[in-house]
């Protein structure tokens, strides 16, 4: 139940259910990272500091009135793409990447920001418009997540990239976007795709998507990722191998074995038996947003659960669908679980302005 | 503001949108799912084997050659191990930098830096080991310990090296062994169902096989079976413990026949001259000597050698290389005739009665052309007795004129002329028993009555290896049966080779012995300078093979100013009689006497296997 607590006309909003299942969830990250690390206590260290911070973060970004969010929507979209252009000028680089913004004590990654403030602010712009969403209002907010999109892509970034993107259209979606402005760019996007297939991808690309199709073929190139990851969820079995038992893990065949491959030691080393468990918890979280969302006081609260919460959900499906091998390697964290700053704090962010949008109410309107 | 129905169809709208969006997430979450469930559960097996593969690592152990022993249980061959100095070549980038880099701590002669660089190009791609400095002293081992983190991809380890006791003496019998190309190397894994992959070595020169001798011809006894080492690795192929060792089957040992002290005693006789002897053990056809000089030594051979001194092998002159015994063609010349004797007395062209005027020389009726004997003037009334003792070529000539050459061909061939008479010899030669399709195919020409005569006396086409005339000495002795010749005693398996004669009794058979007992012990016998030689009764037919066809003496003398055109010496003998223990047959190439060259080897290599 979403809580309002009064201590001497002092609110205090919280909600148990997503509080507790997103601090299990966090432990249970811990746990795994202890084991994807080999036992590199540092690493957990400071993954227990994020954690700990994160928890606080949550909490107290769920106090504020959802019509602060609604008032500075604006400003927090302009900040989230004036940071951008910061990355992009005075960014750290690394392998040919500019993601990170160096302030001394803490390294940002931008897009992560911005992946929050997008549907916020988009939720802030369309929660007064009327069904169906016009054209006009249609396209300048498409044009909007083109251009963020852009922005996160050109860092280069696919995969934040593609969650923002997504963010976007959801919440496009969410507030009425019409049917027939669905189908037919639905169908122009499909008829075009023979032409944009021979004339607008270059030939290495058409040979990455051909060589994901089948990744046998490339075993030691870019899917060797995929081959390694693959073999360890697979030898993880019905009840997987124990806890720091993983050989594809602890021998580093897995690459990226803390950050976006977490889920396949998961799966060596507690089988399909834990990840049912552990899946479980993700998906109590996301029924727990819906019921929220439809709680919600007004269609702005909506929008930002309902938008939010898909954030979450995509970046869930992009890491899990890249490590079950259905999608290509595009570099995405599992939500609370993987190695991480930035983005295991974004997730803490969203779910706090969740809980401020589902517990405020405005008792005039009911 | 928006009034209370548009906000009612407003909640609406975003309820179904929103349950839309979350049924197509529950679709892509059961897929996925689903995958996970299809990965762990229903492809389990494959996953699990593909993880077990990723992190082990398999690494052949190379087996310990068998050792070979001589008859009485010496070693001949030993697996020595020394301290060596090893580079893994294909992490060395620069060989001579490496080698200026070593040259203070551990010498190396021009040998030694020869062979390194001949070798690290090889060895470099196929990533095995390359041995820089064998048998290491123990001040080396001191000094190259304490640098040893200048030269992270070099180290000492034990090593074996094939040695062999008597390296000279054996060169030709025993052989040795080398490197393996890769086909073999592939080959011989292959029989063990085995992949070509990294090996730990226990031989300074890693792979190798038999190359020559015993060490090829039992090769498979000899090489063992490869172990294997499992062991767990990480992504990097880094060593993490080991899993299994299925140690390597050693070979075989090999007990061989040869006789050490036989051998010794034929390899000082022959004093590094051009020839070879041959012995037999009668009655189990086992050859218990057998050597071609001038020799090598194997163990250089066998454990590395520079390429410059194996040239200097290749071009010697006396060819050291090639083996003489089983494959040097020498014509029989007068050691063929006790076989003619009993082909005469076979098929009833001759018997001990019968004699001849022996004028010295036989004139061919058909052509008036004349064949001389060794003697001017002949030796007078002569029968088959005195013709073997003094080895007469006119009796023999008129022999061999009164006889069917096809039926003779067929009587040789049964001695083992032109024919497989050893049963684990490594590349013997057949040498030539000649027949007229034989004469026409090669020659163009057909067979001449002359030929049918010459073949009386051992010389024209027909040649045998020094091996062919043991085991035809052998079968004299043994009155026309023996064993195929061997370097082992296999009790079984062995071929008895029998000589069917119906005509020919055990009488004829001991005065043919008898006669040959004369070359010896007779005042006028070829062989008499060996009667002081022995104290027991030796038979025995010497020869002198014809290079150069000379009329006279002095022809003769002029021709031996060059020694390549010196008549090639020749001798069979067996003893002690009446019963024939061993047979032994020699050859010294250019020796000109049979009788008083060859005669004395034969002699010395019989008292040292008797004992006398």
């Amino acid at each position: 139940m979403k809580k309002k607590l009064t201590i001497k006309n002092f609110s205090i909003y919280f909600d148990q259910y997503l509080f507790i299942s997103i601090s299990l969830l966090s432990v249970m990250g811990l746990f795994f990272l202890y084991s994807a690390s080999q036992g590199d206590l540092n690493t957990v260290i400071k993954q227990s500091i994020f954690v700990g911070f994160g928890l606080f973060l949550m909490f107290i970004l769920s106090q504020p009135d959802p019509d602060f969010y609604k008032i500075f929507s604006s400003l927090f979209i302009v900040l989230a793409v004036v940071l951008m252009f910061a990355t992009m000028i005075f960014g750290r680089e690394v392998n040919g990447a500019k993601r990170w913004l160096n302030f001394g004590f803490f390294t940002l990654q931008t897009s992560e920001i911005i992946k929050i403030a997008l549907p916020i602010f988009l939720a802030s712009y369309l929660y007064n418009k009327p069904l169906p969403i016009s054209l006009k209002h249609t396209f300048i907010t498409l044009a909007l997540i083109c251009f963020v999109f852009y922005l996160v892509y050109s860092q280069p970034d696919l995969g934040t990239g593609l969650v923002v993107f997504m963010a976007g259209i959801y919440i496009l979606f969410l507030a009425g976007l019409s049917w027939k402005f669905i189908f037919t760019s639905f169908g122009l996007i499909v008829l075009s795709m023979p032409f944009l297939w021979n004339n607008f991808l270059e030939p290495f690309q058409r040979q990455r998507i051909l060589t994901f199709i089948d990744p046998s073929s490339d075993p030691f190139g870019s899917s060797w990722n995929i081959t390694q990851s693959k073999i360890a969820i697979g030898s993880g079995g019905m009840s997987g191998k124990g806890y720091q038992e993983g050989s594809q893990a602890h021998l580093n065949f897995l690459p990226e074995a803390e950050t976006d491959f977490i889920f396949a030691v998961i799966a060596e080393e507690f089988g399909f038996i834990g990840i049912c468990i552990l899946l479980s918890f993700f998906f109590f979280i996301l029924l727990r947003c819906i019921y929220l969302a439809f709680n919600a006081r007004d269609r702005f609260c909506r929008l930002t659960i309902g938008g939010l919460s898909l954030v979450f959900a995509s970046t869930l499906f992009i890491n899990l669908g890249m490590v079950v091998g259905i999608i290509p390697v595009v570099g995405m964290p599992m939500p609370f679980i993987s190695k991480g700053g930035s983005s295991l704090l974004s997730f803490y962010i969203a779910f706090g302005i969740i809980i401020s949008m589902a517990t405020h109410k405005k008792l005039m309107q009911k | 503001m928006i009034d209370l129905n548009e906000r009612y169809a407003e909640k609406k709208s975003f309820f179904n949108r929103l349950i839309v969006v979350y049924v197509f997430f529950g679709f892509v979450f059961s897929f996925f799912l689903y995958q996970t469930y299809s990965l762990q559960v229903s492809e389990y097996k494959d996953y699990e084997t593909a993880a077990i593969a990723n992190k082990t690592k398999e690494v052949l152990v190379q087996p310990v050659r068998g050792i070979i022993y001589d008859r009485s249980g010496k070693i001949i061959v030993n697996n020595v191990p020394t301290y060596d100095l090893i580079v893994k070549a294909s992490l060395i980038k620069s060989i001579d930098a490496f080698l200026s880099d070593l040259s203070p701590i551990i010498e190396l002669d021009s040998d030694e830096l020869d062979f390194v660089r001949e070798n690290f190009d090889l060895k470099a791609r196929y990533n095995r080991e390359l041995l820089i400095k064998k048998n290491l002293s123990r001040e080396e081992i001191a000094k190259f310990e304490v640098r040893s983190y200048k030269f992270p991809n070099a180290f000492i380890d034990v090593r074996y090296s094939r040695y062999n006791n008597y390296p000279e003496l054996f060169s030709h019998a025993v052989g040795y062994v080398g490197g393996v190309n890769n086909d073999e190397l592939t080959s011989i894994l292959n029989s063990q169902a085995l992949p070509q992959i990294e090996t730990i070595f226990k031989y300074s020169n890693g792979f190798q096989i038999g190359k020559t001798g015993l060490e090829s011809t039992y090769d498979q006894i000899l090489r063992g079976k490869f172990g294997k080492k499992i062991f767990e690795v990480d992504a990097r192929g880094r060593f993490v413990e080991e899993r299994e060792f299925i140690k390597p089957t050693n070979g075989e040992n090999l007990f061989t026949t040869l006789d050490i002290k036989a051998q010794q005693v034929a390899y000082d006789q022959m004093d590094n001259r051009r020839g070879a002897v041959v012995a037999i053990e009668i009655d189990s056809g086992s050859i218990v000597s057998y050597v071609s000089t001038p020799s090598f030594s194997t163990n250089a051979i066998s454990n590395g050698i520079s390429s410059r001194a194996f040239n200097a092998l290749i071009q010697d002159k006396d060819k050291p290389f090639f083996d003489r015994a089983s494959q040097g063609r020498y014509s029989p010349a007068s050691t063929i005739k006790p076989a003619i004797a009993l082909f005469g007395i076979e098929n009833n062209i001759i018997d001990w009665d019968f004699s001849i005027e022996d004028p010295g020389y036989f004139i061919l009726p058909e052509d008036q052309r004349v064949y001389r004997g060794w003697r001017k003037g002949g030796h007078g009334s002569v029968n088959l007795n005195k013709a073997i003792i003094v080895s007469s070529n006119t009796f023999f000539f008129s022999l061999a004129y009164k006889s069917d050459i096809n039926k003779l061909i067929e009587h040789l061939s049964n001695f083992g002329f032109g024919a497989e008479v050893c049963a684990d010899c490594f590349n013997p030669d057949k040498a030539l028993l000649p027949t007229p399709e034989w004469k026409m195919n090669n020659l163009n020409f057909g067979w001449f009555k002359g030929d049918t005569v010459n073949l009386g006396v051992g010389q024209g086409y027909l040649s045998a290896t020094p091996l062919q005339l043991a085991y035809y000495s052998t079968l004299l002795a043994n009155k026309g049966t023996s064993k195929e010749l061997s370097f082992i005693n296999k009790k079984q398996d062995i071929k008895n080779l029998n000589i069917q004669l119906n005509n020919t009794d055990d009488l004829d058979w001991k005065r043919l012995h008898q006669s040959m007992i004369g070359v010896i012990d007779s005042p006028i016998g070829t062989a008499k300078r060996l009667q002081e030689l022995k104290t027991y009764t030796v038979a025995a037919k010497s020869g002198t093979v014809e290079l150069v066809s000379t009329d006279t003496k002095e022809d003769y003398k002029t021709i031996r100013e060059t020694e390549g055109n010196r008549d090639h010496a020749i001798i069979i003998a067996f003893g002690p009689m009446p019963n024939p223990k061993y047979a032994v047959s020699v050859v010294i190439e250019n020796g000109e006497s049979g009788g008083s060259v060859a005669g004395p080897v034969a002699i010395a290599v019989l008292n040292s296997l008797i004992g006398k």
